[in-house]
């Protein structure tokens, strides 16, 4: 057992720690910096797309190189980017996607040119996801699917050029099988979006009404009724995402440096005996945390989807950042009930309820905590349910 | 003993009920929040012909002479509704403050106006830095010829933007937390030097920040002794604490009740969702918590109704419980909805909405704890 860092790694450290200071945003165009940023990424060594296989492009990075970019990029920040075709589809193409699709696919979702979305909740499948009902019929000479049907909480479906969505292609056996994987634009005929506006005020999560969209059938990944399959494992790769676990770690920073400019008596509310407490309760578990997610990462070799342990992940790291969320809220008193129009309290302060009312998703979305939880039952503890 | 509601205070309990079922959906509230001044003008004036604004204020005064048991059958009627005109503000807070040290001619010249709804007073006590303390007044009253001049502001002053005249809290001798040396004066909203800027809370509620810029504060505008005013301020304060204890009650009923439906209705792996047992339980200690808050909302609000001796300790456990039970019961709401509880659509999240802001007001669950055990 080792924690250090041997002397490559550090080097690497500083490398990183380099990159990342050299090509930091210092104003202008934001989208040209970004690009620009993913461009340098690659020509560094693949650092555009660190967790793909070598065989796919990617790094071939160790686990602590991973550990060492997370943890410095949470820090210094980069560029906008989305999870959907990079982390969650990505991956599947690799494994289970034909070798055309991987070629059609892969440069452009790498290239941050096309923006996808995932179709998978519907009104009546949320925690119960595979009982999806987004019916995808085949036509009669075999040449494309007609899907109808209704996707909700569907991320960014406003912006999205493409959607990786789970259909029902057959309704005979168990509700797993007869799923089936298809990718199609976003941007045709058939397709029809509602935003759904959160708690926060804000607009990210969409729902999508499917009628007679023709996907031909080259957009199938995989097998027919094979996609429950295919869906799981990224399943996975989200939940380690939403962990969000260094950014946690930067942002308990900026909730102790919040806390500090607040003045209770002669000193700040940092001082405050009973905050501080909640604070520090909450580092603690997040450095205990922090371990967890690097035992798994030294555990699953770059590429692979992470097994069910990915849902420990998920639970504990979404506690934290709710909590952040929380005692950010009560940094700002009084202050973080404020909805615009007022320069009262700190600045900080001003979207605090807002701010803790959306983090309340993190514990609903990419399969609720109540799903996890029964997750780690059956595929951790190896409880089975024995009907009576 | 007895917990049982007059009939008069059931009469009114009644009327309030069938008020916020009729006028208070969810969709029509949101229509009123969205409109200035943010709440309904005519409901306002039904309020007022019901004699619901003049409820808390003696006889004399115009009013009724009920005290803060019939505000709390009130209030909680209103929590159950979210209603959003200014009556902690207007009639528990500004006007409670006059009430009980008003000399005759403020209470002639304002309370009529209070009780028929044609006038408006807030309470500006929170400043910047005040944090949970209302004794913590910085804004300092600088001595003139016939009384002080005020430079400096106050904070997250509730419904601020339509009021007539504001009770403020000024510092007239002794140090920045001191009890003693805060004074309380009535100043009208058109002062010189006096500017409000109003906006909208999270709940949808309206709040306000006063700016002070050497505004004259005669002696006639003295509310009470000079150096004397935080026992006034203290009581006015523990009335919006029970008063928005109250709504808090009114708030979660809505909250569990709503989740406990759901659960019945939502059918996710060929079951209602309320056939779980982890969601069973849960209910089951959204409920305690309820219930709980109840029990000590009666307790704290007959203290204080009969200036009983721990009167003051029972606001602040009310004050922490309350707040303790609204994050359990706001976020398992939330939770057991799943991505439909954290919409607009449906009305669960407004209520925690109202919770947390109501947490955050007079001193947090934090603070009161930690006075409570002092």
């Amino acid at each position: 057992m080792d924690i250090e860092l041997s002397k490559e790694d550090l080097d690497f450290e500083a490398e990183v720690r380099g990159f990342l200071k050299e090509n930091a945003y210092t104003g202008g165009d934001a989208e040209a910096w970004r690009m620009n940023w993913f461009e340098k990424a690659r020509e560094k060594g693949n650092w555009d797309v660190p967790k793909w296989p070598v065989k796919f492009g990617g790094p071939g990075w160790t686990p602590n190189q991973h550990f060492v970019w997370q943890k410095e990029t949470a820090r210094a920040g980069t560029p906008w980017d989305m999870p959907f075709g990079l982390s969650m589809l990505g991956p599947v193409l690799m494994a289970h996607g034909s070798e055309e699709q991987q070629q059609r696919f892969l440069p452009d979702i790498r290239a941050r040119k096309v923006n996808w979305c995932q179709g998978y909740s519907e009104p009546g499948a949320g925690s119960d996801l595979a009982s999806l009902k987004t019916k995808a019929e085949l036509s009669e000479d075999g040449s494309h699917y007609v899907v109808n049907g209704t996707k909700i909480w569907t991320t960014m479906a406003h912006i999205a050029d493409w959607i990786f969505c789970l259909t029902r292609t057959s309704d005979a056996g168990i509700k797993q099988e007869g799923i089936t994987f298809l990718l199609f634009p976003m941007k045709q005929d058939g397709v029809e979006i509602k935003p759904i506006i959160t708690l926060g005020g804000s607009h990210t999560v969409n729902t999508v009404f499917f009628s007679d969209v023709k996907v031909p059938v080259e957009n199938r990944v995989g097998e027919e009724g094979k996609g429950w399959t295919y869906a799981k494992g990224l399943l996975e790769h989200e939940r380690t995402g939403i962990a969000g676990i260094s950014n946690s770690i930067v942002a308990l920073e900026g909730l102790k440096n919040k806390a500090r400019s607040v003045k209770r008596g002669n000193g700040s509310l940092m001082d405050v005996p009973s905050f501080r407490a909640k604070v520090a309760e909450l580092e603690v578990d997040l450095m205990a945390v922090e371990y967890t997610e690097l035992r798994s990462l030294a555990t699953a070799s770059a590429g692979t989807a992470p097994g069910p342990e990915s849902s420990i992940l998920k639970l504990k790291g979404t506690d934290i950042q709710q909590r952040i969320q929380k005692l950010t809220m009560e940094a700002g008193g009084q202050f973080s009930a404020a909805w615009g129009g007022t320069n009262a309290g700190p600045d900080f302060a001003r979207a605090g309820m807002g701010g803790y009312m959306s983090s309340r998703v993190y514990t609903i979305y990419g399969g609720a905590s109540e799903v996890q939880k029964d997750i780690v039952t059956k595929k951790v503890l190896g409880i089975k349910s024995s009907k009576k | 003993m007895n917990f049982d509601l007059s009939e008069e205070q059931q009469l009114v309990s009644d009327s309030i009920e069938r008020f916020v079922q009729e006028n208070y959906h969810l969709d029509s509230r949101i229509a009123i929040v969205k409109k200035s001044p943010g709440y309904s003008e005519e409901y306002w004036k039904t309020m007022s012909e019901l004699g619901w604004l003049g409820l808390p204020f003696s006889e004399d005064d115009g009013g009724f002479g009920g005290d803060q048991i019939d505000t709390m059958v009130l209030m909680e009627q209103f929590g159950k509704g979210l209603v959003l005109e200014p009556y902690l503000a207007s009639i528990i807070l500004g006007g409670g403050a006059i009430k009980r040290a008003g000399n005759d001619e403020q209470r002639q010249a304002w309370l009529e106006g209070v009780i028929d709804g044609s006038k408006q007073l807030a309470l500006a006590y929170a400043e910047p830095e005040s944090g949970d303390e209302p004794h913590n007044v910085a804004l300092a009253g600088s001595k003139t010829s016939d009384g002080y001049t005020l430079t400096g502001t106050k904070c997250m002053v509730l419904h601020g933007g339509t009021a007539t005249a504001f009770v403020v809290s000024f510092r007239t001798s002794g140090g920045t937390v001191d009890q003693s040396g805060i004074t309380l004066a009535l100043i009208p909203a058109d002062r010189e030097g006096l500017s409000i800027q109003a906006f909208p809370t999270v709940d949808g509620l309206q709040s306000s920040e006063l700016t002070f810029d050497k505004v004259a504060v005669t002696a006639a505008d003295i509310i009470g002794d000079v150096d004397g005013g935080f026992e006034t301020l203290n009581a006015t304060i523990n009335d919006g604490i029970l008063a928005v204890a109250a709504e808090a009650v009114g708030a979660m009923e809505v909250l569990y009740k709503d989740t406990v439906a759901y659960t019945q209705d939502r059918e996710q792996f060929d079951h209602p969702l309320s056939d779980f047992q982890v969601l069973q339980h849960r209910m089951v200690e959204m409920f305690m918590e309820y219930e709980q808050c109840k029990s000590l909302l009666f307790r704290a609000t007959m203290e204080v109704a009969s200036n009983g001796e721990d009167a003051q300790r029972c606001v602040h456990a009310l004050k922490h419980l309350i707040g303790k039970a609204s994050f359990f019961v706001g976020e398992n709401a939330v939770q057991t909805h799943g991505g439909m509880g954290v919409t607009e659509e449906l009305r669960v999240g407004h209520y925690f909405k109202r919770l947390l802001v109501i947490e955050a007001q007079f001193g947090n669950t934090d603070y009161h704890l930690d006075q409570f055990a002092a």
